[in-house]
């Protein structure tokens, strides 16, 4: 069977044109994906059945002692934490935030070590941002800021930018003009109009440089910042300032980087500069296709995106406390329920210590470093193949995607629900 | 030698994301691309084993040429390797430093852990399938 505009569920592009072949529960060939999406709709790698571990031994067991066992573990902790959440639906997000409500649990997603600090920076200053629609059709000028598209998110230049003709850019690849910012030369890099190479941990000062050249005071500029010369940010300022259209993507380089949250601040703020001379937006490269979700969800049940401690009865948020990295270094938590991510390939090694030190359950359809980590994982239907549901594209238009197939395994929503309804059981009213 | 980590996305880890046992995610995930130049002032070659160490930690990995990076700087696709040897200190932000931790390489005759090799030193138990 063909099956046509299914959504891919892997990076934030939420591409919503493949082309997949199926017959019975197998994809037998994906048409308009990249790699990345190709592996995950050809895959095979599922885990067969709940397991659990005792001791060192791992064993299969029923999928309702799995559920049973992982609602008793959350129950009987002290302070649980509920991790994960960015490679799921939105409908099994929303139970989770639920299940944290109850148990007076920390639930935090995948943010928190990717576009946590963009968050911090858009609470402090707000959002210029805007569709890819919008880009695609009206920007001239796209900058890729600490992001490399080609390796992460291998379709974005092909569907959006650099090479998508748009409404008003009948040849994209002549008229857009492509700018890189980043330490090292990466393959997004090879096909900039102007690459920007600074050195690491040098982004608050070029973004800093840039607005006051965009400000008309570069005369205070120095010949070099962050080993960039003067000259070479003036030309950029220029041909951001006479763009019809300007788009900023920035990714990791920045949040991950020294000055973090200062860092996507500063570059909100070159662009309200940029904005006093024509129209420039920004927006976060996301990562997982369904983070951007996690922090709409988390956002409507409780206020705040992520990092949200139910601890006091109601919604409490402070990043750098309530935050996953933070608990686990600092050894808090005494029950771990991961959903849909890996924290054991993600964090520092303290951070999985500790994760291997209490009662961690995993509902992942696949083996993955936090497997080793665990007591009990539930493996599920994977969203966008055997599984539906809606997720937020990374300039959070929701899309519903879509099942190729029926399986046998149970939906992350159909898990989460069981656990809800044994803990309001045991709860009460 | 002192060198900057810095982390990131490739395509090859990417594709193998939800096969984290397999041969190639491992070989991606501990793949250290380093300049050619820093290479052979260590007395590295291509392909062989180094020991990256910080001050929270060591992992075996193995070095690879690449002329994109700038002396004194690696690069590691996020996983578990880099992971190994970053601090979880987060400076109130909820964020490690992941693409600013300071390590030390140096050649190694230590093979490259497996991935459950490397869960099982932090206190997790082999799973196989």
């Amino acid at each position: 069977m063909r099956i046509e505009d299914v959504v891919c569920s892997f990076c934030g592009c939420l591409c919503d044109d493949l082309v997949v072949e199926v017959e019975g529960k197998k994809v037998l060939n994906v048409e308009n994906g990249c790699k990345l999406a190709n592996e995950k709709f050809m895959g095979n790698s599922r885990l067969k059945s709940p397991i659990k571990r005792v001791g060192t031994k791992w064993s299969e067991i029923g999928l309702e002692e799995a559920i049973e066992t992982t609602a008793q573990v959350l129950l009987d902790a002290d302070r649980p934490l509920l991790y994960g959440w960015s490679g799921t639906h939105g409908e099994a997000q929303s139970i989770g935030v639920h299940i944290a409500e109850l148990l007076g649990a920390v639930i935090d997603n995948t943010s928190t070590v990717c576009h946590g600090p963009s968050i911090l920076a858009i609470q402090e200053v707000g959002h210029p941002g805007c569709t890819l629609g919008q880009v695609k059709n009206r920007a001239d000028v796209i900058i890729y800021w600490g992001a490399n598209p080609i390796e992460a998110h291998p379709r974005h230049m092909s569907r959006y930018t650099t090479y998508a003709d748009g409404f008003f850019l009948k040849d994209a690849f002549r008229e857009r003009k492509v700018i890189v910012v980043d330490i090292r030369k990466t393959e997004t890099a090879n096909i900039a109009d102007e690459f920007i190479r600074i050195e690491p941990g040098g982004d608050y000062a070029i973004l800093s440089a840039l607005r006051a050249i965009v400000r008309g005071k570069g005369d205070i500029v120095p010949r070099s910042v962050a080993g960039v010369e003067k000259e070479q940010l003036v030309r950029v300022a220029e041909i951001c300032k006479s763009a019809k259209f300007g788009a900023i993507f920035f990714g990791l380089g920045l949040t991950m980087s020294r000055g973090k949250n200062k860092n996507v601040r500063n570059a909100i703020e070159l662009t309200e500069e940029l904005n006093r001379h024509t129209k420039f937006t920004i927006s976060p490269m996301r990562g997982h296709w369904n983070v951007y979700g996690s922090n709409e969800v988390f956002t409507w049940i409780s206020g705040y995106p992520f990092a949200v401690d139910f601890a006091r009865g109601i919604a409490f948020y402070n990043p750098g406390e309530t935050t996953s990295v933070d608990i686990l270094r600092r050894g808090e938590c005494d029950a771990c329920l991961v959903v849909a991510s890996d924290p054991g390939a993600h964090f520092p090694a303290e951070c999985s210590r500790h994760l291997a030190s209490i009662p961690t359950i995993q509902i992942d359809p696949h083996i993955n470093a936090t497997t080793y980590l665990s007591h009990l994982q539930i493996p599920v239907a994977v969203t966008g193949i055997d599984a539906e549901g809606t997720a937020y594209r990374m300039d959070g238009i929701p899309i519903r995607t879509r099942k190729v197939f029926q399986s046998n395994y149970p939906s992350d929503t159909e898990v989460l629900e069981k656990i809800y309804q044994i803990i309001r059981r045991e709860i009460g009213p | 030698m002192r060198f900057l980590l810095n982390t990131g996305r490739t395509i090859i880890q990417g594709s193998n994301v939800e096969k984290k046992n397999s041969h190639t995610y491992m070989q991606e995930a501990s793949s250290c691309h380093m300049n050619p130049v820093d290479m052979m002032i260590l007395d590295i070659e291509e392909e062989a084993n180094i020991l990256v160490r910080s001050r929270f930690g060591e992992v075996v990995m193995w070095a690879i040429p690449d002329t994109g990076m700038a002396r004194g700087e690696v690069f590691v696709c996020l996983g578990p390797y880099a992971n190994y040897v970053v601090s979880a200190e987060t400076h109130c932000t909820g964020m490690p430093d992941l693409k600013s931790t300071e390590v030390d390489i140096e050649p190694s005759k230590e093979e490259v852990s497996p991935l459950w090799r490397l869960m099982e030193s932090l206190g997790g138990y082999r799973y196989e399938d």
